[in-house]
């Protein structure tokens, strides 16, 4: 073999796994020192759509907010529970939900694809197979750009197909107690749910995170799901494996490791960190390197954070894949994906870049605010309004920045203690704009910004007639001013003489006094000026 | 057989009976009246599995005061139907020949069973059938063999054999049955009645326990060709629950032509011809041939030379959807459950509930499906069937082009005895003539051609009529010409000629 070549071997299968001819032990070369390990992850994705209905009859979808939390096996019909003589009829939201996120991630739509069935015996899984796309998926060939630790890096899809959830089976009897035995619930049996494969093009944990969770904002932005991780919405399958460098120029390929059914971001990262370490230990001991039957599946144990064996080799599993009679294949032409692309809303990534190099705003609050769709809007239709409001006299840029330093500052700190969005903390878009617009007038200070956004909550009062009850307007009467002004040198008789006598820094200790006279009304600008004409000349 | 007869004739149609209850009611006495031959006949043939007396009774009560009213039931008004075992109805257990649903209630009622009671017709029964439609001859079903009515020492054919006991013993005017690879044909042709099997996609079969999906359709039996012509405008047309059921409108079937048979071209192909047809059948087919002729059709030679890869061809294509459509009968959610002991794995669970469950043939067929669909054997079989069934389709589109219809015997040979043929591959030779209509999705008819002796039992054959995908209407009028040349002394229901 030559040098640098890498012990890999053969091609890809249809769904992009490894079908490789054997060779599938290769003892390191003794006494050949690792010199470099590079990790290697491809990511399958599932995404439970919430359309109202099942994937294939029209009862309740236990993935669409509606129907979050029906009672086990409410949401079952003929077709779920498959009694004899039902037949699946396709669910045509599902197919428009999966093309657009298949758009949103670049993707090929196919003008026809497929149904097949996947053959398997499980007691979730009631017709004995599930209905999926074998080798016709929806989507292909797609790429996402991702920022990556190392710069942006694009992500390739290399399929998103559209299949059924399975039911679930659970050991604990409704409203609590254990059950000596299996129990079967059917309400998830049907829910769409779009399957995403990667590429394996990642080489650190990090950039599979920063991938999964701007996947999230999509599918959140596309409304294809609310994606609640808890809730088993969007669940990972990072297929893992290292490619090892010896000194002497070989490569060895680790066999890959399929880590199942990952639904936090904390446990793909720690299931990817953990793997790249125990292959390269288990390389050093055993020296098995990836080839036909090699790949394995494992779980993840959250508590002890490490991935445990779940199945040993791809052996025994046939799925006897052929194509599902009972349906017709999804033929989709150039006029049903131009009403689907319409439906497509501007995606975060692409917001936040237009925040950033539109409107100024720094990389890290472009993305905050890009996180929530709703947020967006509401951002959005505030500077708007400001701009509107000022007469145009503030430029979009300028609103947007403004706007952004509150609603991320002062409104974030309020949204979070209460568990809400910004956007539904009962202040609106046009308060929004006023309080910028008092600020810009120098009408109120800082701190009174901060106070009357909390004022603003919960009333439809103008900003500027609640700021007035509060108090919190800057007063411009000279002698009150100047009384303050006066109370803080009488207050404060170290600093002035210290000011006076050409210590610049000791004015914020004037200024500070002089605002506590005042109770945050004074303008610090103001202030400074008077303290400055009346200690130094 | 043209006018109103009246009802008190032994076996009246189903087109005299809807016409008479839509004018003047008497749907009671007409149930009543079946019910009365269904106790005194079927002990002897096993054709019906239940009957639904006081449920029909209580339907034809309905239907006679909806006449009284003035309102109309429907063109089925009144007419007593049995329906096979594997389409699902409300009524009683839906349990498709298999001590697997022995028992199985189903909590919806079949497309059709909807679209014939909402007719007006009156479900009076459920036929027995091999188990999940798998057989030729009735005799693998759960619930004991149905005999052929001309001859109780025969099978009636299969899988519907319940069904066309049911229609030939004049328990029903109507009765539905399901055609996979000539399981309406067949034995519509070994009771001597007519059995019509429509295009694939002419039927719903949202309700019908699925055997294998791209073939299964369902289809009446009848005494007349008329018969079938009102019960499929009944059944047939687009369902939102089948999404391969065809948005292809359905044509009036009820109109019969003026003169049915000038100007029909009928092709008759050579490998239809076999040396081992039963030398009646082969000698009815040549009568059948020149009486069409000397009414004016154009006899057509053409070239079916896959029929012989037809067998072949479906007991790859079947079984593998077979075997994933009766995946779903695991002993979890219903049907039957085998005792395992307590802590045994999943598996064992699954595997000695279908060993217990599923019968001989079902297990094979089960077998055969797996393994044609198994990795490294997909293309051999189940890819390489797909190819065969697309060039024996394009072989019928070229036949049609040069004729309307093409003619044929339905079977080799008249019902045999039971038992008579223990192997497989015999049983499955008897669909030689049938199944190719299903893979090829086409729409195709068996109406009786005469009798065939066999010793000294005289046993019905049947005339198989084939026309391209949703020609449903040039199907009828070609079995309405044949009934109309064909001997009508030659009586539909099986002991008649005796009564005589």
């Amino acid at each position: 073999m030559a040098a640098g070549a890498e012990v890999h071997c053969g091609s890809t299968g249809p769904l992009g796994f490894p079908d490789l001819p054997p060779c599938d032990r290769i003892m390191p070369l003794m006494g050949a020192a690792i010199a470099s390990t590079t990790l290697k992850v491809g990511l399958e994705i599932h995404v439970e759509l919430a359309t109202r209905t099942k994937m294939w009859t029209r009862v309740p979808n236990v993935a669409h907010p509606d129907f979050y939390d029906l009672p086990p096996n409410s949401a079952i019909d003929p077709v779920v529970a498959a009694l004899p003589g039902a037949l699946p009829v396709m669910n045509r939201e599902a197919v428009e939900l999966s093309i657009m996120v298949g758009l949103a991630l670049g993707c090929t739509i196919a003008p026809r694809s497929k149904w097949d069935r996947k053959n398997y015996y499980y007691p979730d899984l009631p017709k004995g197979y599930q209905i999926s796309q074998y080798d016709e998926p929806l989507c292909y060939d797609g790429s996402l750009r991702i920022p990556g630790v190392a710069g942006p890096k694009d992500i390739g899809i290399i399929r998103a197909h559209l299949e059924e959830d399975t039911g679930k089976l659970g050991h604990e009897l409704p409203g609590g107690g254990r059950f000596d035995g299996s129990l079967v619930d059917l309400n998830r049996a049907g829910v769409p749910l779009l399957e995403i494969v990667t590429q394996p093009d990642f080489d650190d944990a990090e950039d599979v995170v920063t991938f999964a969770r701007e996947l999230r904002k999509i599918c959140r932005a596309l409304g294809v799901t609310e994606g609640i991780m808890q809730r088993g919405h969007m669940r990972f399958e990072p297929n893992v494996n290292v490619i090892i460098e010896t000194g002497d120029g070989h490569r060895y390929a680790t066999p890959v490791v399929e880590v199942k059914n990952l639904n936090s971001f904390r446990a793909v990262r720690g299931a990817i960190d953990h793997e790249r370490q125990r292959q390269v230990d288990a390389w050093r001991k055993d020296g098995m390197v990836m080839g036909p039957g090699m790949k394995s599946t494992r779980g993840w144990d959250d508590v002890r954070g490490i991935t445990v064996l779940q199945r040993e080799k791809e052996d025994a599993h046939d799925y006897r894949y052929f194509p599902d009679p009972d349906l017709v294949p999804v033929e989709v032409d150039a006029d049903w994906l131009d009403r689907i692309r319409v439906r497509i809303p501007e995606l975060p990534l692409a917001r936040a870049h237009r925040y950033e190099h539109d409107w100024g705003l720094p990389r890290k609050d472009a993305l905050a605010l890009t996180d929530e769709q709703a947020l967006c809007g509401f951002f959005e239709r505030a500077v708007d309004a400001l701009v509107e409001r000022s007469n145009r006299a503030i430029n979009e840029g300028a609103a947007a920045r403004a706007l952004s330093k509150l609603i991320l500052n002062a409104g974030a700190k309020r949204a979070n203690e209460r568990g809400i969005g910004v956007e539904s903390l009962g202040i609106s878009e046009g308060q929004l704009a006023d309080i910028v617009l008092l600020r810009d007038a120098d009408r109120i200070g800082s701190s009174a910004a901060d106070e009357l956004f909390g004022l603003l909550c919960g009333t439809d009062e103008p900003a500027e007639s609640v700021a007035g009850r509060a108090g919190l307007l800057q007063v411009r009467d000279e002698g009150a001013v100047e009384a303050w002004v006066e109370a803080a040198i009488a207050a404060q008789p170290q600093a002035a003489q210290d000011f006076a006598s050409g210590k610049d820094a000791a004015i914020g200790r004037l200024v500070g006094a002089a605002m506590k006279e005042s109770g945050g009304r004074a303008d610090a600008t103001d202030l400074r000026d008077r303290f400055i004409a009346r200690l130094r000349t | 057989m043209t006018g109103h007869r009246s009802l008190d004739g032994a076996h009246p149609s189903a087109s005299d009976i809807a016409a008479t209850v839509r004018r003047a009611g008497g749907a009671m006495d007409v149930v009543r009246r079946h019910l009365a031959r269904i106790d005194a006949g079927n002990a002897a043939i096993n054709a019906l599995r239940e009957v639904y007396a006081e449920a029909a009774l209580r339907r034809a009560e309905a239907v006679d005061a909806q006449v009284a009213r003035g309102e109309d039931p429907g063109p089925l008004a009144g007419v007593p139907v049995a329906i096979k075992d594997n389409i699902a109805s409300r009524l009683g257990t839906t349990a498709c020949g298999s001590r697997m649903l022995a028992g199985y209630a189903s909590p919806f009622d079949a497309t059709v069973v909807e679209r014939m009671e909402a007719a007006g017709a009156i479900i009076i029964g459920r036929t027995n059938c091999d188990e999940f439609a798998m057989g030729s001859s009735t005799e693998h079903c759960a619930f004991g063999p149905v005999r052929n009515p001309h001859d109780h020492d025969r099978v009636p054919g299969g899988s519907s054999g319940g069904s066309a006991a049911a229609v030939a013993a004049g328990f029903v005017p109507v009765a539905l049955g399901s055609d996979t690879g000539g399981s309406i044909r067949q034995p519509a042709a070994l009771c001597g009645v007519v059995g019509l099997k429509p295009s694939y996609g002419r039927v719903s079969r949202y309700g019908l326990v699925a055997f294998g999906s791209s073939l299964d359709q369902i289809g009446p039996f009848t005494r007349t060709v008329a018969d079938a012509a009102l019960v499929l405008g009944v059944i047939a047309g687009e369902d939102p629950r089948d999404s391969t059921c065809a948005q292809v409108p359905v044509p009036d079937c009820g109109a019969a032509p003026a003169d049915p048979v000038r100007g029909l071209r009928l092709g008759v192909p050579k490998a239809y011809l076999r040396p081992d047809n039963h030398p009646d059948v082969a000698g009815s087919l040549m009568r059948a041939i020149d009486r069409f002729q000397a009414h004016g059709a154009t006899i057509v030679p053409v070239d079916l030379d896959l029929v012989d890869a037809g067998i072949a061809t479906y007991y790859v294509i079947a079984p593998a959807e077979a075997s994933s459509n009766l995946a779903r009968f695991d002993g979890i959610r219903y049907g039957h459950r085998a005792t395992v002991p307590a802590g045994s794995p999943l598996d064992d669970l699954y595997a000695a509930t279908r060993s217990e469950g599923f019968g001989r043939e079902v297990q094979r067929r089960i077998m055969l499906g797996t393994y044609v669909l198994s990795a490294g054997y997909y293309d051999a079989f189940y890819r390489r069937a797909l190819r065969v069934r697309r060039r024996i389709r394009e072989e019928f589109d070229r036949a049609f082009v040069t004729c309307d219809a093409i003619i044929g015997p339905t079977t080799p040979t008249p019902a045999f005895r039971l038992g008579e043929k223990n192997d497989p591959v015999s049983m499955y030779l008897c669909d030689v003539y049938t199944v190719n209509t299903n893979i090829a999705g086409i729409c195709g008819m068996s109406v009786p051609m005469g009798f065939a002796r066999e010793g000294s039992a005289r046993l019905p054959i049947g005339l198989h009529i084939q026309c391209p995908a949703f020609a449903e209407d040039t199907l009828l009028r070609v079995g309405r010409a044949w009934e109309a040349l064909h001997d009508p002394a030659a009586p539909a229901v099986a002991g008649a000629e005796a009564a005589r």
